[in-house]
Formats: structure tokens, sequence, C-alpha cells
């Protein structure tokens, strides 16, 4: 046991002794040393009302129990969670949370990520002793995308007070009082203008309040949960892809309290389903004889590019996309410049404003709707084109066009016709990347392992989600090929040595690794720390 | 019914007091709608008989009522209970429109407006009778008969509990404890406490209501302003 | 005079001019003798002032008994703004005793708040009256009005240069507003729920400075204290429960009413010779001593003395010292599921043992009474009692079960005989 010093205290739970942070409720001083309480109310993201009665614990010399959410950690405390009085004041409790509940598990979208079921699966009565009619509130929808179930609903009001200390917005109320309360707006007004609102729906404990998008879409129990960085904007919030059927179904935050705390915003929640293209490329095609483009292997595709780039004519111009990590870009870069250099550009929609989160003001919905602007800015793109993210680009008669993910969506159907060369990687072929002499299916980046650079320069890891179309690849793979055509070394044969290949380019990125970078991130041109604090 | 008409049946040894004596409507004297002292101002009768609906809140009188209000705390949040109990006092009820504009008066939310005003009892959420008779039937006044003072109300007046009645004038209400368990049952009209009632003072006090105003709230504005 | 009935074994301190209109007027007061202990107070440092309520060892009226001396040393001379408040939310079923200390003598409140105010330096006294006391509200008002045009509120208190302020403020109907966190949240515009404990009012309370709360009774006892002495005070009562106390006498009996007595005072004298016994010529079934929230005695329990150790070792609270009073033809279970369905309305909602479980007991008493209950639901409603207390924020929860628990243990025949049958028990009250 460590002497106490300024800023710890010694406790004693479950047995357990230890040193904790000074200040800290039992509650947090358990969860670092690996004991869960139970708890509805409690959130470490918002204030602690100390009402849902779970978090109570026996300490030893107090009459009563008290809660674990609220109480200070003091000198010489002992502390049992397991205890006797504990465990029965627990189970008493969640049979007073099931008495009206209407046990909706067959269609609550919550079932299998509900703490109502998972206490009362622990310790909760096997059968409930009440013969009473339960109470009926009614089912109302809040605007925007949440419903709200008040039958289910335990009142933690989490949900209220997320809307008031981390959204700014007090649009939730608890209505009435007592066995008659329940949770509500102003009357007819909703939730819909608020971009912070779609958090209530993760932090609400039961199945009460809903996400339309995701209602009746899947079990949870079915979904794959990935983690990954919003690619929605320059935030770079950090998230969980949950996914199923190889289709994302819903994007969740996760925690990093330098970034996005334990929240996203709706815009970044509800922007997936471009992530799920179906229409994608499905094998290397090159231009034929006749004009056509046809299926090739990836050999066959990659000998061609090769050898058209050296003897590549006219000026290059290379297009990049925010929406591909660095790696993917960065290595794209080393390509141009291992070219004699050229014009390098990216595309990116933006917002005319940022919005702030008020409880939370290093969260923002940015003003770039992309991931990796800056990313792409310490590579040398510049960007093009407008508000939209589009337009920009020169006219390309006569020149080599290599375009890394960028759909070209907006670009006439002439788009590049008349180019010298056109190598496009990327994920669908709109009229103008079908006049590419090569193309190379690529991944999205939900379909692999990269990093994203932040607004603030914060480098951020993502894992695959999703498998890609068999014959597509990493970008940041395909072009370590070409890469090794143009005489630069041997292709890194994973993501990490591609960023390792970076640092060796950039001196920001000198010094970051991927295991540096762990779940969390680092900044550009921090020192070398290892990342701090919980994962997902 | 009892000789003194503050009350009905017994009165113990104070009968020589007259109803002014107790109810001390002659120290209370005038009341007037912008208010006396300011520390006095936040504290007037709000379940009023005269009502209107439609007045602006906060203006005339009572916009000077509202100073002197929102003068006695520290933040504008701390003058939302009597600012509610003023616009009720004015309109009768809380409608959503009243509560949205107690909230602009406030700088809150209208939803935080709304989950404080429908926290407590004596906030109507929607329109009353012009008399809202609350009968208490808690257990001082239960175990003297208060279940049958409010079926009397009930049948006198012709209405489901916190019904109004077809003319308008009733609303009548089981209450929780009044404060006056010496002096079953206790029976709230408006601001007006009548103690001692049994069913069989129903009549008499309905008449009386009838009769309007019979004891007026001092601070009650006068019919027609 | 203690109201609306006189014996002459009472001791009329408090309630020295109930019945007795023109101690209302300010005149009429310091005719009576008031603000002398204010100015007497003024003339003391706060310490001192503190110290003689702490000697008096006067207890909290509230019901909850605590020491009001203490309670007012809790609060440092620490630069900070001071709250007073006074606890007029009286809403505990049986109890009647504040509204008649406002009504009577408004300015016998307005003093004690103000010696308190005094000795705890706080600026600002705001006097919280439940919403359904409009009467005695306007009294106090006009009250306060007199007050300020005499300068004994205001900037310079009888020219001591003190500054207090006085505000009456109303509630809108809650029970739980007589709670101390919850009154304060009810006062700063919130919902009425009670925080939770710690931090004390005495640290942070309204409006997140120090405060100190107390009963409107208890502030009317510290007038007496301060002009007469802490030993006079001490010279009633007993040892550990001083003073005189307003003792609530409702329910069947004779002469219902307030009586002013000291603690101690024998509770089967009070109930039979005091009161006159139990009306109609019927025989006493049960007494709830102290305030529904209680747990209720039995009638060969009684003989006890009125104060508060000795009504915690018969099993029970002192309380409010708010007696109902139930003659032999009660109907035990139907009171119960009265006082039940009071705490099921009153429930703020926060935790949840409260708000499901307060409705569930009425439901399930609700369907005992109406003959449909049986054995097992007895044993059910003694198990969730027992999860209801101690198990929340504030202690309505446990007043709920209270006196389930207790008529179980005293009257479990008024259940049994309820088990089973058909029709409810006829011609009971």
């Amino acid at each position: 046991m460590a002497n106490e010093s300024n800023d710890t205290v010694n406790v004693t739970i479950n047995g357990i002794a230890a040193a904790v942070p000074k200040g800290a409720c039992i509650i947090e001083a358990a969860e670092q040393l690996g004991i869960g309480i139970a708890h509805y109310c409690y959130h470490p993201g918002l204030s602690a009302p100390a009402m849902c009665r779970m978090c109570l614990v026996e300490v030893e010399g107090a009459p009563k129990l008290a809660p674990a959410c609220v109480t200070t950690v003091a000198e010489g405390q002992v502390i049992h969670t397991e205890s006797e009085r504990a465990r029965a004041a627990r189970t008493g409790t969640l049979e007073f949370y099931l008495l009206n509940h209407p046990l909706d598990c067959p269609i609550c979208d919550k079932s299998g990520e509900c703490k109502l079921q998972d206490y009362t699966h622990a310790e909760g009565r096997e059968h409930g002793r009440s013969v009473e009619p339960k109470r009926v509130l009614g089912l109302d929808d809040f605007g925007g995308d949440i419903l709200y179930h008040g039958n289910r609903c335990i009142l933690c009001t989490r949900c209220v007070r997320y809307m008031r200390e981390i959204a700014g917005d007090d649009l939730l109320c608890v209505v009435q009082r007592g066995h008659r309360s329940v949770i509500d707006t102003f009357f007819e007004e909703g939730v819909e203008h608020s971009l912070w609102a779609g958090n209530i729906v993760d932090i609400c404990p039961v199945g009460a309040l809903l996400s339309k998008d995701f209602l009746h879409k899947a079990r949870v129990w079915d979904l794959d949960h990935t983690p990954s960085i919003c690619p929605n904007c320059a935030q770079g919030c950090n998230i969980k892809l949950d996914t199923r059927d190889n289709l994302v179904m819903r994007v969740r935050p996760r925690l990093n309290p330098a970034v996005n705390s334990y929240w996203i915003c709706d815009y970044g929640r509800h922007h997936y389903e471009w992530i799920n293209q179906p229409e994608r490329v499905q094998t290397p095609l090159l231009r034929r004889e006749d004009g056509t483009l046809g299926a090739v292997s990836w050999e066959q595709a990659l000998t061609a590019v090769l050898a058209r780039l050296q003897h590549r004519p006219g000026p290059l111009l290379v297009i990049g996309s925010p929406m591909l990590g660095n790696e993917d870009n960065g290595l794209l870069a080393r390509v141009a410049e291992l070219l004699g250099g050229g014009e390098l550009l990216y595309r990116s929609a933006q917002a005319d404003h940022e919005v702030v989160c008020p409880g939370f003001p290093a969260l923002a919905r940015r003003h770039d709707l992309s991931a990796n602007a800056r990313g792409l800015e310490l590579f040398g793109f510049r960007r093009t084109g407008d508000a939209a993210g589009e337009g920009g680009l020169p006219a390309v008669g006569g020149a080599t066009v290599i375009v890394l993910g960028d759909a070209l969506e907006d670009l006439p159907a002439a788009f590049g016709h008349d180019a010298a060369l056109m190598v496009v990687l990327g994920q669908r072929l709109t009229p103008a990347a079908a006049n590419a002499h090569v193309v190379l299916p690529v991944c999205t980046f939900a379909e692999q392992e990269g990093t994203f650079t932040n607004v603030h320069g914060r480098v951020q890891r993502f894992w695959p989600a999703l498998q890609p179309p068999p014959l597509a690849r990493p970008a940041w793979q395909v072009l370590g090929v070409v890469l090794a055509g143009l005489g630069d070394g041997a292709p890194a044969p994973t993501a990490g040595g591609a960023f390792m290949r970076l640092g060796e380019l950039h001196p920001e990125l000198a010094g970051l690794s991927y295991e540096q970078l762990g779940p969390l991130g680092a900044l550009l041109n921090e020192p070398v720390q290892l990342p701090a604090g919980k994962g997902a | 019914m009892g000789g003194n008409p503050g009350w009905a049946g017994e009165t113990g040894e104070f009968g020589h007091l007259t109803e002014a004596d107790v109810r001390g409507t002659t120290y209370v004297g005038a009341r007037p709608p912008e208010g006396t002292t300011p520390g006095a101002s936040c504290a007037y009768p709000y379940q009023v008989a005269t009502r209107a609906p439609d007045a602006p809140l906060f203006e005339g009188p009572y916009r000077a009522r509202l100073e002197k209000i929102l003068s006695r705390y520290p933040d504008r949040q701390g003058a939302l209970l009597p600012v509610l109990s003023l616009a009720q006092e004015i309109r009768g009820h809380l409608s959503p429109e009243s509560m949205a504009q107690v909230a602009g008066a406030l700088g809150l939310a209208p939803a935080y407006v709304r989950g404080v005003a429908s926290f407590y009892t004596m906030y109507h959420k929607q329109p009353v009778g012009e008399h809202v008779i609350q009968v208490c039937t808690n257990v001082a006044c239960n175990l003297c008969g208060g279940d049958d003072v409010l079926a009397a109300f009930l049948k006198a007046t012709a209405t489901e509990p916190g019904e109004i009645s077809a003319d308008g004038k009733y609303t009548v209400i089981a209450a929780e404890c009044l404060g006056a368990c010496g002096f079953p049952t206790a029976v709230q009209v408006n601001e007006t406490y009548f103690e001692n009632v049994t069913p069989d003072d129903v009549p008499a006090i309905l008449e009386r209501l009838a009769q309007g105003a019979p004891v007026a709230s001092p601070a009650a504005p006068a019919r027609g302003s | 005079m203690a109201y609306p009935y006189r014996d002459e074994r009472e001791t009329r301190i408090l309630s020295a001019h109930f019945g007795d209109p023109a101690a209302r007027t300010l005149a009429g007061w310091r005719q009576r003798g008031g603000y002398q202990a204010l100015q007497q107070a003024l003339g003391m440092s706060p310490e001192q002032v503190v110290d003689i309520v702490k000697n008096s060892a006067l207890r909290g009226r509230g019901g909850a008994g605590f020491p009001a001396g203490l309670k007012w040393s809790f609060l440092r001379n620490d630069g900070r703004p001071h709250y007073v408040l006074v606890n007029s939310d009286e809403s505990e079923p049986g109890a009647f005793k504040d509204r008649e200390l406002c009504r009577w003598t408004p300015h016998q409140v307005l003093e004690g708040a103000l010696i308190n105010a005094y000795a705890i330096r706080a600026q600002h006294v705001y006097i919280y009256m439940r919403g359904e006391f409009f009467e005695p509200a306007q009294i106090v008002a006009r009250a306060i009005d007199e007050a300020y045009a005499a300068g004994i509120a205001g900037p310079d208190v009888l020219g001591s240069g003190v500054g207090i302020d006085v505000t009456l403020h109303l509630g809108a109907g809650a029970y739980i507003c007589g709670e101390e966190t919850a009154l304060m949240n009810s006062l700063e515009g919130r919902r009425g729920q009670p925080r939770v404990k710690p931090p004390f009012p005495a640290v942070f309370g309204a409006f997140g400075q120090p405060t100190n709360i107390n009963n409107v009774e208890t502030l009317c006892a510290v007038p007496h204290i301060i002009r007469n002495g802490a030993e006079w005070w001490r010279s009633f009562g007993t040892e550990k429960s001083t003073g005189t106390k307003l003792f609530n006498m409702s329910g069947h009996l004779v002469r219902r009413g307030n009586y002013e007595f000291p603690l101690g005072f024998n509770m089967k004298e009070l109930i039979y010779d005091v009161c006159g016994g139990i009306r109609d010529g019927r025989s006493l079934k049960a007494v709830i001593p102290g305030g529904s929230s209680v747990p209720m005695l039995a009638a060969h329990e009684i003989d006890i003395a009125c104060d508060y150790e000795s009504v915690a070792k018969a099993g029970s609270m002192l309380g409010t010292a708010s007696m109902i009073v139930m003659d032999d033809r009660t109907n035990i279970v139907k009171q119960v599921r009265r006082m039940v369905e009071f705490y099921a309305h009153e429930s703020c909602g926060q935790c949840t043992p409260c708000r499901e479980g307060t409705e569930w007991l009425a439901r399930i008493m609700r369907r005992i009474e109406a003959g449909q209950g049986t054995e097992e639901d007895l044993d059910m409603l003694v198990d969730l009692g027992k999860n209801m207390t101690g198990t929340t924020i504030c202690v309505l929860s446990d007043s709920a079960a209270a006196p389930v628990i207790s008529s179980l243990a005293k009257f479990k025949d008024e259940y049994l005989a309820l088990i089973g049958r058909a029709a409810p028990v006829a011609a009971a009250v």
C-alpha cells in the first residue's frame, strides 16, 4: 500500500487495497481497480444526481448504504460492493425498475445492449411479484431521429441532463412528478434543430430513446463493432462502425477525452450511407484497343500503369481524396515527386460555419466536411473547388492525371477523354472516371487500416470494418507497388509500415508509429509518448 | 350552519370572533396588483375567481409587480415560481403559451419551465372552473368524513373530479392535507379555507360562492379590470 | 392561548396570542413585548446569540428534532452571502401549527427569523410558505410591509447598521418541498426535488450559499429564549427535549386543536383529559403520534411522555407532535391506504424505490381494502417496505413504508379480516 501522497487516498474495495486519486468518487475509484458498479443515472460525461439508487455500496462505519457515484473516497474507507446488503439493495431496486417496465425485449432495439437486461439477468429476481396492471405512458416522437417509449423509461434523466449540459439546449424535461413522471419536450417542439441530440439514444440505458434510423434494423448481437474515425468532418471524432452483412448499420461515438469526449454530432452520426456504396469497381480495368474498358489482372494493370508512367507526357495532375487516409494520399504525393512533381489538388465540401458543442467546446462540427484535409495539406496537396466540393479542376487535355478516391461525380462525361494518361484509383465508375486508361479498384477508408489527421493535427487510426470487393486493395498497397516500380524501394507490407515510410519523408510524422497512436491518436510534432487512458 | 360564516360548525371557545377577525381581512387590507414592498410582492393568491385568459401578462401594474419579484432573487430563475403564479393569477391557468411567455421573460428554456410548472399540483395546466373547490381527504379529515364531503360537493356541482361544471363555475378536486387538521373537513375554495365542513354545509357554501366573492381575496383584481 | 380550545394546564408561550386579532399588528405585537428580543440580540455578537440558542437545547420543530443552536453554529463568518429560510411548507398530515403561528402572530415568526439572520450573518430571509396558505401569506405579507416601514427589516435593522431583507415566497402544492433541500430547489425555481447530502445546507444551501433552514415553530421560540434566557427555556420540558411544544390534536377527539405543553407531557393525559377523550363515547384504537410519517401506536402504548426520547423508545417518533387519534370504528386498512396514496401522489419521482414503490404499495393496499388481497400480499408489503427504507435520497420513501409496516405489526387482524372477503368491511371510517 502506497503512503498517502498529496493526491491519493488509500481505500479498500472488496478486499483490494489501493491508492486512488483524491477527490474521486467511489464509482471512479472502483473502475480503476477493475470493479464495475451497476448504475443508470451516473455517466462520467454528465452530472451525477445519485437518483437511480443502483450504485449503493456498503461503506464500513456508515449506517446507510452510500451512492458510489457521489460519495468521495476518504482515507481508510473500506467499501464492499458485493456484500449481502449491497446485493439485496440492488435486487430490491431492480424489482421496482421492472415493476412497470413492459418487457418489450423481443421488439426492443436496445435488447442485447440494455443495462436493465444486464443487471436483472445478473442480480434481479427471477419472477416479478406484482399482479397490478402496468402504467401506460405511450410512444412519443421527439422530432428529428428520436423516438421515446415512455413505458420503457426508467427516469434516469441522463437525456435531460445531457441536453442541458452538453448539447446546451434545454429541450427535454421531466413532466409531472412521482409515478406519473415522463420525459417530454416543450409540447410540440422537438429536438430536431439540435446537432447533438442523437447522443441521447446512446446514453439511454434502456430502450426508451430510440433512433428512427436504426429502428428494427438489426439486432445488436449480430453487429460487429469496429473502432474508426468519423470521416464526415475534420474534427475526427472517434467512432465505432457497427456493421452486419458487410454494411454499416449505425455509427456510435467512442470515448476520446482529447477529441470528442463521449459524443458525436448528428451530421456525422447519420451520414454513413455513402460508405455502403453498392456499385463498386470489381476488378482492375484497362482500356483496350477498341476504346472500351476491359477487366484485367492486377499484374497486368500495374504493369501497364508503370509502363505508361515512364513515358508519361504532359504536365502531371494528381487529385487526392480527403476521405482517404494519410498512407494512401501520402504515397500518392511521393509518386508525384518521383515523376518530377506536378499539381496536387483535392476537393472537399465545406460548411459555412462551425457548430461547437457547448458542453465540450473542443468538439465541433468543423468547416471541412471531410476527414483528412489537414493530412493532405501536409503532403503538399492544395484545396480547390467550391463549398460543395465541386469544380476547381483545370483542363486536362494532354496531361497525365492520377486520381485517388475522388469520384469526379460533378464533372461532365467528357472530362479526361483528352488526357494523355488517366489513371483512376477509385471505388465507383462515374462517367468522368470511365474516361480513364486504367482503373484500379481501391478500398474506402472503412475497408482498410489507415490514419486521418484532424483539424488540430491529431493523427488517429482507423480499422477495417467492411470487406471490400474481393479484388479491391488499399490504395497505399497499390501505390507501394507503383513506387517500387519507380525505384523507391520495396513496398511496405503493412499500413503501419506505409505510415513509417511517410515519417521518413515528412518530419512532422517522424517519431510516430501505429503503436504510439494506439486507439486515441497523437498530435503531429508531439514528443513520443504512450497512448493514455482507456480505449474503445 | 354555525353562526360564523367564516367556516361551518363549531368554533371552539372563539365563537366571539368575527370571520374578519379570524381571516385577518381588516389587518391585511388592500393589496394592490402592483405589489407593496418588494419582499411582500412575491406571494399573492394565484387561485382567484376573476381571470382573463387572454390578458397580457406583464403590463401595467403587473409589470411593476414583476420587477419587484425579480429584484428579490439573485438570478432570474429564482423568480420562476412567483412569476408562474402571477401568470396563473392573471389568466386562470398555465397554458403552453403562458409558459413560453414566462420563459421568455426570465431567459429560461420553455421546456425547462414546463418541467417545473408540471411538478406542482397547484399550477393548473388546463382551464378550471371559477371556483376551485379542493376537499381534503387525507387521513385526519378522512377519519371525520372527508370522503363524504367530497362526494357531497361533486353531487351538488354535478361534476366529476377535476372537471368544470356545466355553468363553468366549479371544479371539485380531492386535495392532500391542507394543514387545518384540527378542523375537519377542511375545504379550500380558491384562496379561502372553509373549516369544519360537513356534507350538510355544502349547499350553504355553494350559495355563498354563487353570491360572488364572499370573502374577496384582498389581492383579487376587481371584476372587470 | 392555544386554538380553538384552552386548557389551564397549558403553558402558552408561542401560542399566547392565538385568537387575539390585535396581536397581528406591529403595534399590537410591540405592546405584547414584541421585538425587544430582536433589539437585545442586536446588542450582542452573533456568536453570543447562537450560544444562547445552543444552551437552550431547543430542537427543531419541523419533525427531525435536530438541535437548532447546533445547526446555527455550522455557519462560519466567511464573508459569503448567507441565507435564512423559514420552512412554512407545513404539509405533513396531522400538522396544523405553523398555519396558526403565521396567521395569529406573523411578527413572532418575523422576529425569530430576523434573530436567526443576525446570528448567522445572513443578509436575506426567505419565508417559504406552501401555496395553499394564501390567507396566512397575506397576513405575513402585511407584517413584512409593516416591518419595512418601521425599519425592522431592511438596510438598517432597528438602527443597528445590519441589513436584513425579508421575502415571502409561496410554494405551489408539493409536500416534498417541506424537505429542506427540496425547499431550496423550489426556492431557486426548480422542480422541488431533494438534493443528495452531503453537501449540507450550512455549506451549500440556497443559491449555493451557506444557509440555515428552520421550521416556523422553531423560530417562534427564539424571541422568547433570547428575552428570558436559555435556562428559562430549559426549565420546561425534559433534559433532552427542552421547552414547550404545540401539540396538533386531530382525529376522533372531543376537543381537537392546538395545545401548548412542555415536552414530556403525558400522552394519555393529553388525549383523555385535555382533549376530552374520544368522541361519541367510542374507545381508542390507535394514535399516530408525530404526523402520518411515523409508526402508529396501539391504544395500550400511549401511556408515555411526549418527548423525543420517550416516543422513540416506544417505537415511534414525536416528529411534529401531530397526533392523529383513531377510534375503535376506524378501518385501519382504509386509513393506511389513504396515507400511502398520499405519498404516492407526493413522491417527487427521482428515486426508483420511492417512485415505483409508493404507487405499488397503494395499489396493493387498494386491492386488500377491496377484499382482493392475499396473505402473500401481506408478506410482500413488509418486504417492499424494507426495500423502500434507507435506499433513497430523502425519507419520503421510508415515510410511506412506516404506516404499512407498523399497522401490519399491530393490526394484522384487520388485514386478515379483509383477505379473501368479497366485500369491504362495512360502516367503518
